[in-house]
């Protein structure tokens, strides 16, 4: 059987569900061959007044924070040392690592010249006043950071013993850099709307923007966790973790409240300007508040619904939903002025966008079946490793743990 | 983020709206200067007399047409709308590669050359100025450049050398002086205000006008400079960046050897040896 043979055969036994996401993802990637060859102005509705649209309100803004399931994990898995965690963190790694390959090529297509998206990295031309100079700077490294943990399944697929070792023992180090980098531009991405001061409606424009686009990407990227384990049990046969997700109800809570009291604060002592003066920003507002933070906030902290396993799912979808519907009041709705007019994506716009999160399910559903993600066991594979070699490794290790 | 805070020497734009008469002649020497395409455009197709609807990639200024009443007569009043050339400009702070410049002669100018597209500019803007090259596959940034290449020969702006009338150009300090003078000594004429003297932290474009600036289609705007808002948050990061890392390096270090404790504990209990290098590895870590 030739080569092509066997991919064939092997597509053809693929589900339907994958297949349909294979189609989806074609299109998209037509599209995206249409909007170079036309250019963005033929291509989407993008003009003057809306300089920006889908692609940044979902695939930067938006897809930033639900890809912050890797380095919330890390930060508890590796730097807090819970070891149980364990079997959470490979499948939140690949999601992170989908989720940031996604969002660069969501950037560069958005870019209107994006063969030159390179001159962000020249230091002739760097801006330490650009906020976008920051996130670019911040995505690229962290992407980087991503890809050299998913080299992890990727060496123990193809038995690569020495890239094993290393990532191994960098595993700390990579965690701690990897909230370093996600704290920046996280948080920076919420920078990108202070610039808007008279633009942005008072509903959400606050100084404290930042901070709340930081707190809400670590319970978001909590829930994408659970969302994401929630369903592999459910779709791919995977065993039940509601017990260890249990213990990532019981963090988000508190970062949720810390969210709702910045949010509270801000509103009230640092927006100027009218708030509820415009009522589908109030609605919009309302929703994003209620349905997507104070609704989850009150069932996690429920001590039965926090470690029920369809119950967590149901909090965590919320928690998600209330995350977008937030990104997208900042980037678009909260900067629609009340003369202009309404933007709507295009067709193609929203073939791109349709695609990517396609892609991103494609992706990972794939990678599971070639990649060692879920059958990751610690314990068995450390014992494989001569003790001799471990031993330098873990000092190596401590090392740069301490120069972090 | 421009490193300079004396602005008052800068070539800079009065426009004295009570004296435009509204005959364009700056919109067709700002295209000829510029070569700037014509638009095909209808009459109407804004929000009244103006034409063309609005700045565009093609139209880097244009006067603004408003009909009112005074005494009982119909009377037009205009504004001219053009980048205002600020003296801390927003597009210039946000651009991720430095692509927009405060000349040391005071035209904001934009360097095509380095312009990745990313569009920041145009949603910094609080005049909303910068266009977009809609029209091409390789889009790129268009905006009044203030004349630069005419400014740095010594030669005034092409706009502001075609008006009759309504623009007086000079260093800055002397056209916040003349406005000043204007409104003392015609305060009926004028409304009591020199705008851009502190709108976005000031600008090189100040106008005087007899009806107020919303009326005439001013954006609201704010009297901090622009790039303060974000500078405020972005000042933060390094410390930040360096705190998280510390905080959580701490953190990992405490809770590694709380393990390594309990695990030789455990050792000790089932009365084994404890690992041979885990007082070695104790030593090595207390140092930093």
């Amino acid at each position: 059987m030739t080569a092509a043979r066997f991919v064939i055969n092997e597509i053809q036994s693929y589900h339907r569900f994958i297949k349909f996401l294979m189609v989806l993802v074609g299109a998209a990637a037509v599209a995206s061959a249409i909007r170079f060859i036309f250019g963005l102005g033929a291509t989407t509705n993008l003009n003057d007044t809306y300089p920006w649209g889908l692609w940044i309100s979902f695939d930067v803004v938006t897809a930033v924070p639900l890809a912050a399931g890797a380095f919330t994990l890390g930060v508890v898995a590796h730097v807090f040392h819970i070891k149980k965690l364990e079997p959470l963190v490979r499948p939140a790694i690949v999601t992170g690592f989908l989720g940031y390959s996604l969002v660069c090529i969501g950037l560069l297509l958005d870019l209107g010249q994006p063969q030159r998206g390179m001159y962000v990295l020249f230091p002739w031309n760097w801006n330490v006043h650009s906020p976008m100079f920051e996130v670019s700077m911040c995505v690229m490294a962290y992407t980087t950071v991503l890809t050299l943990e998913f080299l992890h399944p990727v060496s123990e697929r193809f038995g690569w013993h020495i890239p094993l070792r290393l990532l191994r023992n960098l595993s700390v180090p990579f965690a701690i850099v990897a909230a370093m980098i996600s704290t920046l531009h996280q948080s920076t991405l919420g920078t990108f709307f202070l610039i808007a001061v008279d633009k942005l409606h008072s509903l959400w424009y606050n100084p404290l923007l930042p901070l709340q686009f930081w707190l809400s990407a670590i319970f978001c990227g909590l829930s994408i966790v659970i969302f994401e384990a929630s369903l592999v049990h459910r779709y791919m046969g995977q065993p039940n973790e509601s017990e260890l997700l249990s213990t990532l109800t019981k963090v988000i809570p508190w970062v949720m409240g810390a969210y709702i009291l910045v949010k509270l604060f801000a509103l009230t002592t640092l927006t100027d300007g009218p708030l509820f003066d415009r009522p589908f920003l109030t609605l919009l507002f309302a929703i994003e508040v209620i349905v997507g933070v104070l609704v989850p906030f009150r069932m996690f902290l429920n001590r039965r619904i926090r470690t029920d396993k369809a119950m967590q799912l149901r909090a965590a979808s919320l928690v998600i939903f209330g995350l977008v519907l937030n990104r997208f009041n900042v980037s678009m709705f909260g900067m629609i002025q009340p003369d202009q007019q309404i933007y709507f994506p295009s067709l193609l716009e929203s073939v791109v966008t349709i695609g990517i999160i396609a892609a991103h399910i494609l992706f990972f559903v794939l990678l599971a079946k070639y990649f060692p993600i879920f059958e990751h066991h610690p314990e068995a594979v450390d014992s494989t490793i001569p003790d001799r070699i471990r031993k330098i490794g873990e000092h190596e290790a401590h090392g740069k743990v301490s120069e972090a | 983020m421009s490193s300079r805070t004396d602005f008052s020497r800068d070539k800079s734009f009065l426009i004295d709206m009570t004296k435009c008469t509204g005959c364009r002649g700056c919109q067709v020497a700002c295209k000829q200067w510029n070569q700037l395409k014509a638009e095909e455009t209808t009459f109407f197709s804004g929000e009244g007399y103006q034409n063309p609807p609005a700045m565009s990639e093609h139209t880097f200024t244009r006067i603004k047409f408003r009909d009112y009443q005074k005494n009982g007569q119909n009377e037009f009043a205009f504004y001219k709308e053009m980048c205002m050339h600020c003296n801390d400009p927003a597009c210039a702070s946000v651009c991720p590669v430095g692509a927009f410049r405060k000349t040391a002669e005071g035209p904001v100018v934009y360097e095509d050359k380095k312009c990745i597209g990313c569009r920041f500019c145009m949603v910094a803007c609080p005049f909303g100025v910068p266009k977009y090259q809609w029209s091409k596959a390789f889009p790129l940034v268009r905006k009044c450049t203030g004349c630069y290449s005419r400014v740095k020969e010594g030669i005034k702006p092409a706009c502001a050398t075609a008006c009759p009338t309504a623009i007086t150009y000079g260093p800055r300090e002397e056209m916040i002086k003349e406005a000043e003078r204007r409104l003392a000594d015609h305060p009926d004429r004028y409304l009591p205000k020199v705008y851009g003297k502190e709108e976005a932290g000031g600008t090189s474009v100040i106008y005087l006008t007899a009806l107020p600036f919303n009326e005439l289609g001013f954006k609201p705007v704010t009297m901090r400079a622009l790039p303060s808002y974000t500078w405020q948050a972005l000042r933060l990061v390094p410390g930040i960046f360096l705190g998280v890392g510390g905080t959580l390096s701490a953190v990992s270090w405490i809770q590694h050897r709380k393990e390594r404790i309990r695990k030789e504990e455990e050792e000790a209990c089932a009365g084994k040896d404890a690992a041979c290098c885990a007082p070695t590895d104790d030593h090595k870590e207390e140092k930093p």
